[in-house]
């Protein structure tokens, strides 16, 4: 058949034809085919469902402006940076404290400022419902490169079955009244249990975020912040000795006191878990955490401020924001300006608010009904309201993920107790500062 | 005879200029898959191991800058380096041994063969990210099955993954594990292929199971031992997907399996350093090649000297 031109040519012809009508409706589901905004986030399940709440509330208030959602994987700078570098940078994305000074830097998200001085009503409007240190978290070499969201500052969160039952006093509710790190200490041994054979049936203190950035956290809590300036320091107070002190105090927890579970003992069951299964009385992580305790069947909490160590006067969260940006090479400006301020805006804030999906970053909202409502279980809701003005910023540098990888590197041994905290002052503080210095 | 002779020439010239650019079109897509897939990414990145590249800003020539600072300024490439070697080795010499051993059991006639065989087969057709999750919670300190196993031994929890010294070790049983099929599947196809003549020869003089092994199937099989070598030194050289899953983006615990392949990909897509990271990708081709070529070269002179 193949000698025969015709059939040679028959053939060819017939699979020019096949590959060209599998071809069509590929371009068409793969290009912007329709002139939908679009907007790129990160969440897990449960966040995800209720984050479709502030979607819709906009589709209604916008209904001439179609969005389409894009959920982000497990690493959301990576696949934003894919999407923008092939041409196909969503409208609007998230943006994280810690990494959107790299792509800021890089001319990848919009200088708002043009935007909001065409608009001075909601400029001064949004200036006066901010709270400024989460507001100039995203104000970056004198742009203003997104809007804060949400507040996912952390915190402790209580089982308060446990705690009545162990008969231990529930700790403070306001971030004003601070408990010391000798208390949370006391507390964590209180709640602790041991089966017969010595294994741990109930830890006292869990970590839900990540180790080595709640270490950190707790050497903020010792009095000294991650690093001055916030804004591209040159320099991280790792070996800083009282933050080190906060450090080691943390990594005690787990490898000395044994209060802790240490990373071998999280291994066939996550810290969230433990939590949301009573197996833990208390419990780091953020408000997005909310969401998946709210819903544990049979679990009674409250939340409480962090601990803070003998060189502190006060507790402190992290500022821990995200926000919402605009592309710089976005094609629907208008249209994403509109969804950026709506989501972050008055009117998306107290939609945010009253679903109990994040802590809304507008004071109108915070203080509102709505946020109440949503959190009546929480008794000590004032750890929420108050968490963002009580909270501390982390640093801002496009070498964050450079950071991050030596923090990674470095923390890990400390954490499991193979080395002092205070190595952390030798060879990673300088590695760290020449980062910086030479991104 | 002539006259006829004269017509026919043209027209099989005419038919095979006809089956020629029928044969190009037939492989036309698949020479512009490698041209679009293999050869211009390899060009690019050659160019780009030149340049200062973070996938936003235009590209900036920066000459061996990239390459000066992986071997005098970078302390995590020799790092990574020691790694990768450490991992090739521990990988590839148990590999050739155990799949060597396998491939001589498999080759007999035995009753049932065909499960065994297909048993051991079976890591073949399990993709990489999919053998790494299960292999996790095998590691699992408190509750995976191979501390359970070493418990009724009475030997004590061993932390796999999460300290250091253990983490590499278990990376290497993992990648043995995944490479011994396709190294089993050679060597068989080269073992079936010895005449049974010589065994029978080598019994009747007298030698054993284990004589006949060494001294008939080992040296016959040097060929495809040899390709087993080269293959499975390229394939542990570029290690990445196992590594990722299994001891995370950053090559921990620490820095006890921060190969070459985690590097490059830290480097390109966490870093955004997409030029030093080409430079690195060029640099390991450079070192599989000359090892390549070291392989053949003492190949082929031992084949010489037969």
């Amino acid at each position: 058949m193949f000698d025969t031109p015709i059939g040679r040519r028959t053939l060819l012809r017939g699979a020019g034809v096949l590959g060209a009508a599998a071809l069509v409706p590929g371009q068409q589901g793969c290009a912007a085919d329709d002139d939908a905004l679009t907007f790129f986030f990160a969440a897990n399940p449960e966040e995800a469902d209720a984050r479709m709440l502030v979607v819709d509330a906009f589709r209604r208030r916008h209904p001439d402006i179609k969005v389409r959602t894009l959920l982000s994987g497990p690493n959301p700078m990576q696949q934003v940076s894919t999407f923008c570098a092939g041409g196909k940078c969503p409208d609007v994305m998230m943006a994280w404290e810690f990494s959107y000074a790299g792509l800021a830097d890089r001319g990848v998200l919009l200088d708002l400022g043009g935007l909001l001085a065409h608009d001075p009503v909601f400029a001064a409007q949004l200036r006066a419902d901010s709270i400024a240190s989460l507001y100039d978290t995203f104000t970056y070499n004198d742009g203003q490169y997104a809007f804060p969201e949400q507040w996912s500052g952390n915190f402790l969160f209580y089982n308060t079955r446990l705690f009545a039952e162990a008969g231990v006093r529930p700790p403070p509710g306001r971030w004003e009244q601070p408990w010391s790190f000798g208390e949370f200490l006391d507390t964590a041994k209180a709640l602790t249990k041991r089966d017969r054979s010595g294994r741990v049936s109930q830890w006292g203190f869990v970590d839900t975020w990540v180790g080595s950035y709640s270490a950190g956290l707790f050497g903020m809590n010792n009095g000294v912040p991650w690093s001055t300036p916030r804004m591209n320091p040159t320099h991280l107070n790792f070996g800083n000795p009282a933050f080190i002190e906060g450090v080691q105090f943390y990594a005690d927890l787990a490898t000395r006191h044994k209060v802790a579970p240490t990373a071998s003992e999280t291994q066939s069951m996550s810290t969230m878990d433990l939590f949301s299964a009573g197996r833990a009385a208390m419990a780091l992580g953020g408000h997005w955490r909310y969401q998946t305790f709210d819903r544990a069947a049979g679990l009674d909490f409250d939340v409480t401020v962090l601990p803070t160590g003998p060189r502190a006067t006060r507790a402190r969260s992290n500022i821990g924001s995200t926000g919402l940006a605009i592309a710089a090479g976005s094609r629907r400006r208008q249209q994403a300006w509109e969804f950026v301020k709506f989501a972050a805006g008055p009117e998306g804030q107290a939609v945010i608010g009253r679903s109990g999906l994040f802590v809304p970053v507008l004071r109108s909202a915070i203080d509102s009904t709505g946020f109440a409502e949503a959190h009546r279980r929480i008794g000590h809701l004032a750890v929420l309201t108050g968490g963002p003005a009580n909270s501390e910023g982390l640093p801002i540098t496009p070498s964050w993920e450079k950071v991050n990888a030596l923090m990674d590197r470095n923390f890990g041994p400390v954490l499991r107790g193979s080395r002092p905290a205070a190595s952390l002052a030798n060879g990673f503080s300088h590695e760290v500062d020449e980062v910086l210095r030479n991104p | 005879m002539t006259g006829q002779s004269d017509i026919a020439v043209p027209r099989r010239r005419g038919s095979m200029g006809r089956r020629l650019g029928a044969g190009y079109l037939f492989v036309a897509p698949n020479l512009a898959a490698v041209a679009v897939f293999m050869l211009f990414p390899l060009g690019f990145s050659l160019y780009m191991s030149f340049q200062k590249w973070d996938l936003f800003t235009p590209p900036e020539f920066v000459g061996l800058q990239n390459f000066r600072t992986l071997f005098t300024a970078d302390p995590l490439f020799l790092i990574a380096l020691r790694n990768t070697v450490v991992f090739t080795v521990g990988t590839v010499a148990p590999t050739v041994l155990i799949s060597l051993v396998v491939a001589g059991v498999l080759n007999r006639q035995v009753k049932g063969i065909g499960i065994f065989r297909t048993i051991v087969f079976l890591p073949l057709a399990v993709s990489a990210v999919v053998m790494a999750v299960v292999w996790q919670f095998v590691f699992n300190t408190d509750n995976g099955l191979l501390n359970i196993m070493l418990g009724w031994v009475g030997i004590g929890p061993i932390p796999w993954l999460i300290e250091p010294h253990w983490a590499m070790f278990s990376l290497c049983v993992v990648s043995v594990w995944k490479s011994v099929p396709f190294a089993t599947v050679v060597l068989l196809a080269a073992m079936q292929g010895i005449p049974g003549e010589l065994y029978e020869a080598a019994r009747i003089d007298g030698a054993g199971e284990v004589r006949r092994f060494f001294s008939i199937t080992v040296p016959l099989l040097r060929g495809a031992l040899m390709f087993v070598v080269v293959i499975s030194i390229i394939n542990a050289f570029q290690a990445f997907d196992l590594v990722y899953v299994l001891t995370g983006g950053n090559g921990g615990p620490e820095t006890a399996t921060y190969v070459l392949g985690i590097m490059l990909f830290q480097n390109a897509f966490g870093f955004l350093q997409f030029g030093y990271a080409s430079a690195l990708a060029w640099l390991m081709f450079a070192i599989l090649l000359t090892l390549t070529a070291v392989q053949l070269l003492l190949a082929r002179r031992s084949r010489l000297e037969d």
